[in-house]
């Protein structure tokens, strides 16, 4: 897991104003999926945020879609957003076969940064612009299977979205 | 610069087969041929869309079609970018050509999607999305579509009818295409008491898993005089294409703006808008597509794509004339992922050279093309064909 002291990138009020260096690029930085992962099971949702247009990008990356800046830092998020849109996947991929019909948003976190996950809710109870909240659950209780997980994959959470 | 005509094309039988896909393109080959010399005579190189070596166990696909083709030792180079992968081989067969690297190219694609059933091709459309957080929560390709179809319905007066609309267009344009899968037009009631897939798309919403392949040939000015009497050239005028967000989160859910840089480059690039377009094949993988393809390739305002469905003279003030998939589309006629850009060159070679039979738009001489990859425009190529 990160220990945050020697982990400056998941500094929430970090001054990063340009390009990472590439001895920032390392399994502690949130800028790596090993990294965002580990802050995700420490109920840490983190984006990067660009200090140029201030699009959020999420998983974290290096680069603003958005403007081409490499001026991203990395910002801690809300866990409340709404839902931008919604449907329910009816015939999953093998690995959540168990699990259908999954339900499944685009939500927008009171942030702005937007992230699809699973609702656990039925579809007929989620229409556009309901408040969710985000949990963290470790991929045994989520009910995937471990067969898709790849190696680097297994220890990883899985988000999930509530109504509230 | 040269200039690229396709001067041949040629596809397999689509929908599910007993070929292999090495045998479906044989059989795209053999019809693109069939008036021309030898492959080995005709073209100095080959790019191939494939979508994914887990339905055959298969990559290499470069070298195997070339060697089908009887071509050896010429550069032959498989390229993906999921179904935008056989308008990413003509594009390189067309900068080759342009570019005098080629005086002819083989483009081409294939896809035997049937090969692992329902269950093999949704795990390997899988891939085609981001992994780490939408794979990881179980998303499949009608539920990315589904999340751009329900946020279409609620921005726009657009209904799930509306959609149903153009699926029964496409399914009337394909009864009159001998090429594609569905022959038979079906009516709106039928595609609105469909099973869902992902709501609010049903069974008629979703292009089907299809196997198949295509092929033309580019070929520069004096490859296609020395080949081909003139009116059976069609010009490659200009070519476009933009990768946007992978992730349907961060992507704008109702506007495909990669598709219109890319429609619009291409546009540039032929010193054409879309007024001059006088009919397009767009990439309708899920109904929603048409509708967003339609404002994207600039023939119809922001939300009134949906009257792609409506004769030209009944639709709104700032609608072109153009007429949308009279292939039948990746609806009806058949969406073999890797092979479908090329079957949007096909259907526009056919239009644009009067072949198009019961089908054939009069006067016909400009066609759009936009084939895409990933979810909606993650990638998309657009091609502008012209006989002028």
């Amino acid at each position: 897991m990160t220990d945050e002291s020697n982990s400056p990138m998941t500094d929430t009020d970090s001054t990063t104003t340009g390009p990472l260096l590439p001895e920032d690029i390392t399994t502690d930085s949130p800028f790596t999926l090993p990294g965002f992962f580990d802050a995700l099971a420490e109920g840490r949702l983190v984006a990067a945020r660009c200090t140029e247009c201030d699009t959020h990008l999420l998983p974290p990356r290096p680069a603003c879609y958005g403007c081409g800046s490499r001026a991203v830092t990395v910002s801690e998020q809300p866990r409340t957003g709404e839902v931008r849109s919604y449907t329910s996947v009816n015939r999953p991929p093998s690995a959540f076969e168990h699990l259908a019909p999954i339900t499944i948003a685009v939500v927008e976190l009171d942030s702005s940064a937007r992230l699809t996950g699973r609702v656990d809710a039925p579809l007929a109870d989620v229409t556009i612009g309901d408040r969710v909240e985000l949990q963290v659950r470790d991929p045994e209780e989520a009910g995937i299977d471990p067969d898709f997980d790849l190696s680097y994959e297994e220890e990883w959470p899985v988000h999930v979205f509530e109504l509230v | 610069m040269s200039t690229a005509h396709l001067i041949a094309v040629g596809s397999s039988p689509l929908g599910k087969t007993d070929l292999p896909g090495r045998d479906l393109f044989s059989k795209a080959l053999a019809e693109a041929f069939e008036e021309l010399p030898d492959p080995a005579d005709v073209v100095d190189g080959l790019y191939v869309g494939a979508q994914s070596e887990r339905y055959e166990n298969q990559i290499m696909q470069g070298t195997l079609m070339a060697e089908w083709a009887g071509l050896r030792n010429v550069p032959a180079e498989r390229v993906e970018a999921c179904a935008a992968a056989g308008a990413l081989a003509l594009k390189n067969a067309v900068r080759d050509v342009r570019a005098g690297v080629h005086d002819a190219v083989l483009a081409c694609g294939v896809e035997k999607m049937t090969a692992g059933g329902t269950e093999g091709a949704t795990n390997a459309l899988g891939a085609a999305f981001e992994r780490a957080l939408e794979q990881r929560s179980g998303i499949t390709a009608p539920a990315t579509y589904a999340l751009l179809a329900r946020r279409y319905l609620h921005e726009t007066d657009a209904t799930e009818r509306d959609l149903a609309r153009i699926a029964v267009k496409n399914h009337r344009n394909a009864a009159a295409n001998p090429r594609a899968m569905f022959q038979e037009a079906v009516d709106v009631e039928t595609v609105m008491d469909a099973p869902d897939v992902a709501p609010p798309l049903k069974l008629y919403d979703c292009a089907p898993v299809t196997d198949g392949a295509a092929a033309v040939v580019v070929a520069n000015d004096e490859v296609a005089a020395d080949l081909r009497s003139r009116p059976d050239a069609v010009r490659v005028a200009g070519v476009g294409s933009a990768a946007n967000n992978l992730a349907v989160a961060e992507r704008d859910l109702t506007y495909v703006e990669g598709a219109n840089v890319a429609a619009t480059t291409a546009y540039e690039d032929a010193g054409m808008d879309a007024a001059d377009v006088d009919v397009a094949e767009v990439h309708d993988a899920f109904t929603v597509c048409e509708a967003l393809l339609a404002e994207a390739a600039e023939f119809a305002p922001k939300g009134h794509g949906i009257e792609t469905v409506e004769a030209p003279e009944d639709r709104s003030a700032g609608w072109s004339d153009v007429q949308i998939n009279t292939s039948g589309g990746l609806k009806a006629r058949g969406h073999p992922i890797g092979a479908t850009g090329i079957l949007q060159a096909v259907e526009a070679y056919e239009q644009l050279t009067g072949r198009a039979d019961d089908r054939q738009v009069a006067d016909a001489d400009t066609a759009l093309l936009i084939n895409e990859g990933g979810v909606a425009d993650a990638h998309t190529v657009a091609h502008v064909l012209t006989t002028q």
